[in-house]
């Protein structure tokens, strides 16, 4: 009988495979974007020089790279703790606007030396994004109500409530749907790029040493893969179950203050570029891993930075969030083809 | 009198948004596929129907163009999920941002334009006489039948009184079983996803040729995702879908009435009202009656990939 | 011993009703199937025996459409076919009830019998089905209650839906996978004089098993299948059970007397290490799933927990490991009463624990094999100090475990689930082996296993016994019980019946208990 090929289906993916599937997934979306700007008249060849030139041909592109990175590592870092425990956590962007609410009161409203004024902003932020993921973790928890929905319904009610104070509330008397400007500022270290970047990726190291190098590390990663094996073992589900929630709905406040106290200085209605959700997307890339979302955190804010460049010629940001989409839907075709492989018949 | 009616009226036409988007979402998880693309693809209707009519200025058109629209991402989407097995949440998040995506880049010509032609309603003689009620509901557009009677109750009878209905119920309890009792899984997750996202597209539809009825960017405003919500609160069964949908229907029109009444409450606190009100709804039945876990229970297999040939 | 009053006899020269040649199916890294011819005639009962993981069920899969062969043909009454789905091999008249039923638990024993039959009428509301489900029942001569929820059936009402659906679609090949595992031997018997009826118009029946004494008291021919392939095909009355248990292993074994102490051992303590006192726990459904339940056990002994599956051994197992909490009663620990439920201070106690299910409950099947090995002593050095995890001392504990369980492992780091059964069981077992000073808790330990690693797991247990750790062993195989333990206890909707010296007991009188007879020995 003539050998012949069939496909196999392993119970794991092998992690170079993963990889290499992710990259396939991020050259074929790019590629079909290149070809979608080809159909509409534009040179897709030129347009991609003109990015790469504009983003690494000059330290003010570097340094809009840097300031964008910043918040993509830890909404990223965000998503990618909580799928340590086994959640969803698509509120981020909530989690990012409650965060900055929270520093921005402290900022606007105490009347202390930024010195003190700073750090009290920092603690603030990060209890707003903890407090904002509270009610979506308890329901999970106690009710085992899907947190995907809860988390990112209240998405929503974040975004309106920081609009409803920037256009009204808090606003400053001389613009339009911003407050003024806050009254500490993280301080800048290389150009536009504030302390905030080595605080994230700081941030993301300590996580991935927690997760990989503490007794709690190991619990929390094992109720996240099983939480039956955990209640076998005896580990306390529930306590992780909220621990870790909190934790990341915190990492994402903490995103939100950075932003304000770092980059943009005061509350207003979009300070977030959709951060929460490309959040996702870098967690997926790197497939929760804290230190590799590092990595895909800038992938995605040299995407992100290119949609800003090419609004000259017409693109939106919208449009990088479908492609954005795109890579999405093919990272998660490629995860499952990446279990696949041809065995020759063992003739 | 006018308060009531103008209550109901906008009652209806917001929540014939959201049922119909949770009609599309009851036939995809029912069959055990959840499909978080029920923003995009609103998105994606929306903008289709407001783009066809502005071209052939006929609401039916435009719907049936949006439709077809939703078919065919959803058949994409099914192709990867069902097909292909890759993992659903990513898939559906995916589809949500393409959606989104393409809807707001292709929209921006269309900003702000009013429909070029909407769904009108249409008087039925006698019961639109009818106080408060008639004026409210018997005086809409034709798509409200469609939505709050044709549509939930067909679905309802072909779902638990007919033999289709049961096997297709089998596919999102015990895809394994069913395929060894001989019904082509693979087929009627398929059907399932692609008609539901249909709808959802509809859904879509609905909101810019009758509800608002013009496009802007951000116009589906998080509706996808409480139709996602209500499935759940509705127990997976139509009826509840569309009751659930009306009743949040409610929810807005009182934000409505209290924006255009001038209530002493911010617009703003006033526009949270509907995810507030659908998180209220998921939590507290679940933690107020045990029973309710039972209840509101999801068919079993629902979000797993089903492979037959695999160890 | 299968003689009955009416017996089918075909005429000469009548096809087989079912035969499979050449049959070889391959999954990653195993051969499944290999070379199989498998006849089957009309009026006979033919019995597929082997051990597990010997091929038998993928084979059936194969005959009713799941899988579709790497190579080989499929006849029936002597006309080849392909079957691409499971509906054309329904078509063909072959009806399978599986080891693990094939049923929507959430509908009614109605709606299962209906499902997918093209038969069933369009309208198919709840008392149209109801109706035509109770008619059937009349017909096959199958108890059954139509309008119940599955769930809410015990594992014997539920083979008996399955049976009757697979009858409805009138099959005339009924295969039947492993059927006793849920049954009591009451049942059983019923079972068989339900085939012996069958097979007598002319139809088939292959029943696949991996036990010597059913196969030998129901079939006609045996067929054994080894390593993916099919070693022979005898007449039963030919066979005895050691020739059989000689082709299923391929080499004669020998079962030691596992009951036997080694010389100069201690006599028992009278203290017991573990002991139950009047110990009732709730199940998931809210419901009470223990009542009143007492045991115990002594070093140095093994009591076996005997029982059809589903009677509350899950949660005797949980209560006995801290994993569930008791509603009422009490547990002891060397003759200490235990504060509260908390598996982890159970595991510091010296009760190890070899779950039901290992891949659910006892692994996490994602992660590495290093992280599942060391589950059990994270907590202490020199995997952890303080509150940091080392990753290296962890490895090198999962080294020791590998050696001791005889695995060879590639990689410590990939996923436990790239592991075949046996060796994830074997891991387990050693693992849980290291923590169990005082007791083990073993819960079905030889499920799923072959005769080669069933025997290493039974070592594994008697050496552990040896060493002085008291054992539970819950199982449903009885001859494992009966090959092991001192006392038997057992289990039957949650109630402890009886606990009976292993000296003073019999097949027959457990299986009696097992059916909820309460202890009356029998005045023959």
């Amino acid at each position: 009988m003539a050998a012949s090929w069939r496909l196999q289906r392993l119970p794991s993916a092998s992690p170079g495979i993963a990889f290499a599937a992710r990259a396939a997934a991020i050259v074929l979306a790019l590629t079909f974007a290149g070809i979608v700007l080809a159909l509409t008249g534009a040179n897709p060849l030129e347009l991609g020089y003109e990015v790469i030139d504009a983003s690494f041909g000059s330290s003010f592109g570097l340094e809009d790279l840097g300031v964008l990175v910043i918040p993509l590592i830890l909404t990223g870092l965000s998503v990618a703790v909580a799928q340590q425990i086994g959640a969803w956590n698509i509120g981020a962007e909530g989690q990012f606007y409650a965060g900055a609410f929270c520093a921005a009161a402290v900022g606007l409203f105490l009347p202390w030396p930024p010195a003190v004024i700073l750090p009290l902003m920092f603690v603030a932020g990060i209890f707003g994004g903890a407090a904002w993921i509270l009610i979506p973790t308890l329901a999970r928890a106690y009710g085992n109500v899907n947190e995907l929905i809860t988390t990112l319904l209240l998405n929503f009610v974040a975004i309106l409530l920081v609009f409803y104070v920037s256009t009204n509330a808090w606003r400053d008397r001389q613009a339009n749907s911003a407050t003024r400007r806050l009254s500490a500022e993280i301080p800048e270290f290389w150009g536009s790029i504030h302390w905030g970047l080595p605080i994230a990726i700081i941030v993301a190291l300590a996580i991935a040493a927690l997760l990989a190098f503490s007794r709690w590390g190991y619990e929390v990663r094992l109720v996240g893969s099983n939480p039956s094996a955990a209640k076998y073992a005896g580990m306390p589900v529930r306590r992780h179950l909220i621990t870790v929630m909190l934790l990341s709905g915190a990492i994402a406040g903490l995103a939100g203050t950075l932003e304000i106290a770092g980059t943009v200085h005061r509350l207003q209605g979009g300070i977030s570029n959709n951060y929460g959700y490309l959040g996702i997307m870098v967690a997926v890339l790197a497939r929760s891993s804290a230190v590799g979302v590092i990595f895909s955190a800038a992938l995605m804010a040299f995407i992100l930075n290119s949609g800003i460049i090419l609004q000259t010629q017409g693109l939106t940001t919208s449009a990088v969030l479908a492609i954005t989409g795109l890579i999405l839907f093919l990272t998660a075709i490629g995860d499952e083809l990446a279990h696949y492989r041809l065995a020759r018949d063992k003739a | 009198m006018d308060l009531l009616t103008g209550l109901f009226t906008t009652a209806f036409l917001a929540g014939g948004v959201l049922a119909l988007a949770a009609l599309g979402e009851v036939l995809a998880e029912r069959v055990g596929v959840v499909n978080l693309g029920v923003e995009g693809l609103m998105a994606l209707g929306a903008l289709t129907a407001i783009a066809t009519v502005a071209s052939f200025p006929s609401p039916t058109v435009g719907f049936l163009a949006a439709l077809a629209v939703g078919a065919l991402f959803g058949m994409l989407f099914a192709f990867a999920t069902v097909i292909l097995r890759a993992n659903q949440v990513l898939c559906g998040l995916a589809l949500t941002l393409m959606g989104n995506g393409i809807a707001s880049t292709i929209g921006r010509a269309y900003s702000g334009m009013p429909a070029r032609a909407v769904f009108e309603g249409i008087e039925v003689p006698l019961l639109s006489h009818i106080p408060i009620f008639g004026k409210a509901f018997f005086s809409q557009n034709i798509l409200v039948y469609l939505i709050y009677i044709i549509l939930p109750v067909a679905l309802s009878i072909i779902m638990f009184r007919t033999r289709h209905g049961l096997n297709l119920r089998a596919v999102g309890e015990n895809p394994a079983a069913a395929d060894a009792a001989g019904i082509p899984v693979g087929l009627i997750r398929f059907a399932y996803v692609t008609a539901g996202s249909a709808l959802a597209a509809g859904a879509g539809a609905y909101l810019t040729l009758a509800f608002v009825p013009s496009w802007s960017d951000g116009v589906v405003a998080g509706r996808g995702w409480i139709a996602v919500a209500l499935v759940i609160f509705a127990g997976y069964r139509p009826i509840p879908a569309v009751l659930s949908g009306l009743l949040f229907g409610f929810i807005t029109a009182i934000g409505f009435v209290g924006q255009a009444r001038g209530w002493p409450v911010a617009p703003a606190f006033l526009s949270m009202l509907p995810y507030l009100g659908t998180m209220a709804f998921i939590i507290v039945p679940v933690l107020a009656w045990q029973r309710m876990r039972r209840i509101m229970a999801a068919p079993a297999a629902i979000g797993m990939p089903y492979y037959r040939d695999v160890r | 011993m299968t003689e009955n009053a009416t017996r089918f006899s075909a005429p000469p020269g009548t096809p087989p009703l079912v035969q499979l040649k050449g049959i070889a199916k391959y999954f990653p890294g195993v051969i499944a199937n290999e070379n199989v011819d498998l006849d089957v005639m009309p009026g006979e009962i033919h019995a597929l025996l082997g051990e597990n993981g010997a091929g038998k069920s993928t084979l059936m899969n194969i005959l009713t459409g799941i899988y579709q062969p790497d190579a080989g043909e499929i006849i029936i009454d002597g006309y080849g076919k392909q079957f691409a789905t499971p509906v054309q091999a329904i078509a063909s008249g072959i009806g399978m009830v599986h080891q693990h039923f094939k049923l929507v638990q959430a509908f009614t024993v109605a709606e299962n019998i209906h499902l997918g039959w093209a038969e069933t009428p369009r309208r198919a509301s709840g008392p149209v089905l109801e109706a035509r489900t109770a008619e059937l029942a009349r017909k096959f001569n199958l108890q059954t209650r139509p309008g119940a929820r599955i769930s809410d059936l015990s594992t014997g009402e539920q083979q008996r839906v399955e049976i009757l659906r697979v009858l409805a679609r009138q099959a005339r090949v009924l295969i039947l996978d492993e059927p006793t595992a849920v049954l009591t031997p009451a049942e059983a018997r019923e079972l068989f004089k339900a085939l012996r009826d069958f097979v007598a118009g002319g139809n088939a029946v292959i029943f696949i098993s991996h036990k010597l004494d059913e196969v030998l008291e129901i079939s006609d021919r045996i067929s054994i299948l080894r390593g993916g392939r099919k070693i022979a095909t005898e007449n039963t009355a030919d066979c005895n059970p050691r020739m059989l248990a000689k082709l299923m292993v391929g080499r004669d074994i020998v079962l030691a007397d596992m009951r036997q102490r080694p010389a100069g051992a201690a006599p028992l303590p009278a203290q017991p290490v573990l002991s139950l006192e009047n110990v009732s726990a709730l199940g998931d459904g809210g419901g009470e799933a223990l009542h009143g339940i007492s045991l115990d056990v002594r070093a140095g002994e093994i009591l076996g927990v005997a029982g059809v599956a589903g009677n509350g051994q899950r949660e005797l197992s949980q209560v006995l490991t801290g994993i569930r909490a008791v509603s009422a009663g009490r547990i002891l620990i060397d003759n200490r009463p235990v504060e509260s439920s908390n598996a982890a201070v159970f595991a510091e106690s010296g009760i190890g624990h070899i779950p039901e299910d290992r891949l659910h409950s006892g692994l996490a099947p994602a992660l590495s094999v290093t992280v599942n090995a060391v589950m059990r002593e994270y907590r202490k050095p020199p995997v952890s100090t303080g509150g940091t995890y080392r990753p290296a001392a962890a490895t090198a504990l999962a080294k020791e475990i590998a050696a001791a369980a005889e695995v060879t492992i590639p990689d410590f780091g990939m996923p436990i689930r790239n592991l075949s059964g046996g060796n994830q069981q074997r891991l387990v077992a050693r693992r849980e082996m290291r923590i169990a000073h005082k007791v083990l808790i073993a819960a079905y330990p030889s499920r799923g296993l072959d005769v080669g690693a069933i025997n290493t797991m039974l070592r594994y247990i008697v050496e552990l016994r040896d060493a002085g750790a008291g054992i539970i062993l819950i199982s449903e195989e009885l001859e494992e019980l009966l090959n092991l333990s001192d006392r038997i206890a057992v289990l039957y909707e949650g109630r402890i019946i009886d606990i009976v010296d292993n000296d003073a007991t019999d097949i027959d009188e457990i299986g009696l208990l097992m059916g909820g007879r309460t202890s009356v020995r029998e005045v023959a």
